[in-house]
């Protein structure tokens, strides 16, 4: 693949879109909309009395439910990102690369996502950033959510950062194609054909997003997006996912199904599997799309489903380790709700699905003929649909078991109203419309060809 | 004080007779503060007014009572500059208006209840201008906030072997009743709640009355993002500040007791006091989007008429629960022990709930502490039976959404 080429197709999504565009545009924004100007407000209206949340303890309910197992699962998905992006610069896998861009751009959208489903599971968000700023010096010394708020703010922060400087180059060149005026004679037909790719209003985003820039500090931003990688692989695994996301519940020995040292990794884990799953099945969409076969080549799908079937197999043996721990010799609360998990037909959906997608995956990396995209792809979407189910069940299944056992008379319920369904839509449905407005702007793959 | 000032007003002492003395206690029944300190204070007045006493001893004379009632008392005035002073601060937003002030220094005795009163409302008003001068109030608290270490511990000690549910009297917990017509909680809210339950190898159904265990290093206080719950220094009361509180009800998942009730829906009618105390509104049924629980009734204990009393102990028709400071020896709670103690030949079983996960809870209960076995009951007589809700998850009903739908669309 020559570079015109290359670059003909990555200006592909830049290009006018189609009408299937905006079909899928019209109903994103539906489902998006219809949550946040028509179920939201019904909920600030009434109070979370709308959502099938009720109080643990003598009220027979849960406090917690699918908003905050969606907050996890979105957290989770935000990883992908960084994940592949900071391999491809900082371990030089260069068969990533391809999805580099796209999966920070997932995880950008991922974590907005992840934030608002903490601002919609609050009884007063109208207080969060009064009430938060105030108290934040010493707030942030002893809670956990707070610590939440602050890493994930940072995440944002740095991978905004990130973002911002690895798209100088390429704005810059976007913006040489779009004005360019000194053209060589032999590269002007390729140059204009480029041009007629790309919306004439964008220019002055362009411009701006490359306010400043020379050829020179290609080197110094390359450096600086180095560290940022190194600091990010750090942060993101070690201490959100692995960290202050788990802590949220591992800390507190008012309920079983939470207070255990083996959160951490066990988070981590199912947030990988996610995160990979959902990098695919991103990955495979655009390839479907704008028909990139050799710009998202088979091989970074074949690693892509590599790591995802080593996240899993993590998966499925930290989920071992529990049950092997919660059912041995363990105290009574935990025997309780280790019980209640392994009879619960939801969690064997999850485990069945992430199991079944390990199968395959190992398989095909044992034995190569087996590979198909379109069936990795596969086994990534049920890795994404099983780390959702696991998340709500986790949440909700420890503050049914909670540790004060003579609340047993009147044990928790759960189950999601429509309003809390369309929280779950919308979550999606927002992945789906902030994709497609980002991938009308920005190349979703860097435009640097790879040496 | 009462002997003190009728010293000091002896000549006008006869105009205080039974009458007067019954009109200020029906103006003042309704107030929650200090009655006696309203009619001390109107008494004095008068004798302000007939020139028996200066204005700067008649402040002074009332002014440790104002302190202790109202806990900050920023007009110490001593002398008549530092009256002069407090009364220029009174205009600019401060503690006593000067019409207020005027009505009890010339006024008659019924203006002066009157001024009283509206002085109470001034005081009320005057929170929120101070909280808007003063800054953020959540800050000043937190901050002024000393390790939970306290010389005071409002707690309980709740006597399980006189506990029968109130079964005997024919209905079911007194005092969640009392507590939730007090409180005016929703239905299915119980601050306190009474477990019944069976224990292995035996037939007889016990109970177990739960309230919130207002703990010395409390889960749902570390917890909170912002702040809202606060233990109370002087007094260990833990309060939920319904002004700050997000909603999030992290505490609710932190507290090993499940004594959080949140405000999913409208809350029930206003309560008809005054729900601040010490400028934060911390008292009775939370408002919508918040958290709520057993408050212990800061705004009783910080009036000397009340303090040492909550609803659900008065109200108790077996005095299983003993309410008072925990930490000293001559409290009733503590008293109630040692006479327990007595009786039974100086020993007697005691527990506090879950002590293992290291909360250090404020109530002590007598009784034996229900096992692992110990399985939930239903009581011979259930909340249904007595007009409550046990389980509030039944009763959680959002509005019709579709009939939202209409309304929103209707135009009006």
């Amino acid at each position: 693949m020559d570079n015109q080429a290359r670059m003909m197709g990555i200006l592909k999504p830049l290009a006018r879109p189609s009408g299937r565009f905006y079909v899928l545009l019209v109903l994103a924004g539906a489902a998006v909309a219809w949550f946040l100007f028509y179920a939201w407000p019904f909920q600030l209206r009434y109070g979370l009395i709308v959502t099938g949340l009720a109080d643990w303890g003598s009220g027979g309910g849960v406090p917690w439910g699918v908003y905050i197992g969606s907050f996890i699962w979105w957290v989770g998905i935000a990883h992908g990102g960084i994940i592949i992006s900071a391999s491809v610069r900082l371990f030089k896998i260069k068969s990533l690369a391809p999805v580099a861009r796209l999966a920070e751009l997932m995880t950008i959208a991922a974590l907005t996502i992840a934030a608002s489903f903490i601002i919609i599971d609050l009884g007063r968000p109208d207080r969060v950033v009064t009430s938060v700023i105030r108290a934040f010096p010493l707030s942030i010394n002893h809670s956990p959510l707070i610590w939440d708020v602050t890493v994930i703010t940072l995440y944002f922060v740095m991978t905004g950062t990130y973002l911002l400087l690895t798209l100088r180059r390429d704005t810059h060149m976007l913006y040489d194609i779009m004005t360019g005026t000194r053209l060589p004679p032999e590269r002007r037909s390729e140059v204009y054909a480029m041009r007629r790719r790309l919306p004439p209003f964008l220019a002055p985003l362009y411009r701006r997003m490359h306010i400043g820039y020379h050829q020179s500090e290609d080197k110094k931003v390359e450096q600086m997006v180095w560290f940022l990688a190194l600091g990010l692989i750090i942060l993101a695994p070690l201490l959100l996912h692995g960290g202050v996301i788990p802590w949220l519940f591992q800390l507190l020995p008012s309920m079983p199904g939470y207070f255990s040292a083996i959160q951490g990794p066990t988070f981590l884990s199912i947030a990988l599997t996610s995160a990979m799953g959902a990098v695919l099945v991103i990955a495979y969409v655009f390839r479907r799309v704008y028909g990139w076969k050799e710009l998202l080549p088979d091989r970074t799908f074949f690693v892509l489903g590599g790591a995802l079937a080593f996240f899993a197999l993590l998966f499925l043996w930290l989920q071992l380790q529990q049950i092997i721990w919660g059912s041995y010799a363990p105290s009574l609360g935990v025997a309780k709700v280790t019980e209640a998990k392994v009879e619960s037909p939801f969690y064997w959906t999850a485990i069945g699905l992430v199991g079944a997608s390990l199968l395959y995956l190992g398989a095909q990396l044992l034995y190569r003929p087996l590979f198909s995209v379109s069936r990795t792809v596969v086994a990534g979407l049920a890795s994404v649909l099983a780390v959702f189910i696991e998340k709500a069940l986790f949440v909700v299944e420890g503050l049914e078991y909670p540790a004060f056992r003579l609340y047993q008379a009147v044990p928790g319920q759960y189950s999601t109203t429509w309003v809390e369904n369309s929280a779950i839509l919308y979550g999606v449905a927002l992945l789906v419309l902030l994709l497609m407005v980002m991938a009308k702007v920005i190349p979703v793959i860097e435009m640097k060809a790879e040496e | 004080m009462e002997e003190q000032t009728m010293a000091a007003g002896g000549s006008n002492a006869d105009r205080f007779g039974a009458d007067w003395e019954k009109r200020a206690s029906d103006l003042l029944r309704t107030a929650h503060y200090d009655s006696d300190l309203g009619k001390q204070v109107a008494k004095d007045a008068l004798r302000l007014v007939g020139g028996e006493l200066s204005e700067a001893e008649f402040f002074e004379r009332h002014h440790g009572a104002y302190v202790k009632e109202f806990g900050t008392d920023k007009r110490p005035v001593i002398s008549d500059e530092r009256l002069e002073k407090a009364l220029t601060e009174s205009l600019q937003g401060g503690y006593v208006s000067r019409r207020t002030l005027l009505k009890m220094a010339g006024g008659g005795a019924l203006g002066l209840l009157l001024g009283y009163w509206s002085w109470l409302g001034s005081r009320a008003a005057g929170t929120v201008a101070g909280a808007a001068q003063g800054g953020l109030p959540g800050v000043a608290g937190a901050e002024e906030e000393p390790p939970p270490v306290t010389t005071k511990q409002y707690g309980m000690v709740v006597d399980l072997e006189r506990c029968d549910g109130c079964i005997g009297l024919g209905t079911f917990a007194r005092c969640t009743q009392g507590c939730s017509a007090y409180n005016l909680t929703s239905p299915g809210v119980h601050w306190i709640y009474v477990f019944s339950f069976k224990d292995e190898n035996q037939d007889a159904v016990q109970f177990l009355p739960r309230t919130c265990q207002h703990c010395s290093n409390p889960p749902c206080l570390k917890v909170c993002p912002v702040r809202a719950r606060f233990k109370r220094p002087d007094d260990g009361i833990v309060l939920i500040d319904y002004n700050l509180c997000i909603g999030c009800r992290y505490c609710e998942v932190a507290c090993p007791y499940g004594v959080n009730y949140f405000q999913w829906g409208e809350p029930g009618p206003e309560p008809g006091f005054p729900v601040k105390a010490r400028d934060r509104w911390v008292e009775a049924r939370p408002p919508r989007g918040v958290m709520g629980k057993c408050t212990f009734h800061p705004m009783w204990q910080d009036d000397k008429a009340t303090s040492g009393r909550v609803i659900c102990a008065a109200i108790c028709p077996r005095q299983v629960l003993q309410f008072g400071d925990m930490n000293d020896p001559n409290s009733v709670p503590n008293q109630y022990l040692k006479k327990k103690r007595e009786e039974k030949g100086g020993y007697i079983s005691t527990f506090r709930l879950l002590e293992e996960w290291g909360t250090r809870p404020s109530n002590l209960y007598i009784g034996n502490q229900p096992s692992a076995k110990a399985r939930p009951v239903t009581p011979p007589i259930t909340y249904e039976d007595v007009g409550l809700v046990s389980k509030r998850s039944d009763v959680l009903q959002g509005p019709d959404s579709w009939l939202w739908f209409k309304n929103a669309f209707r135009g009006d």
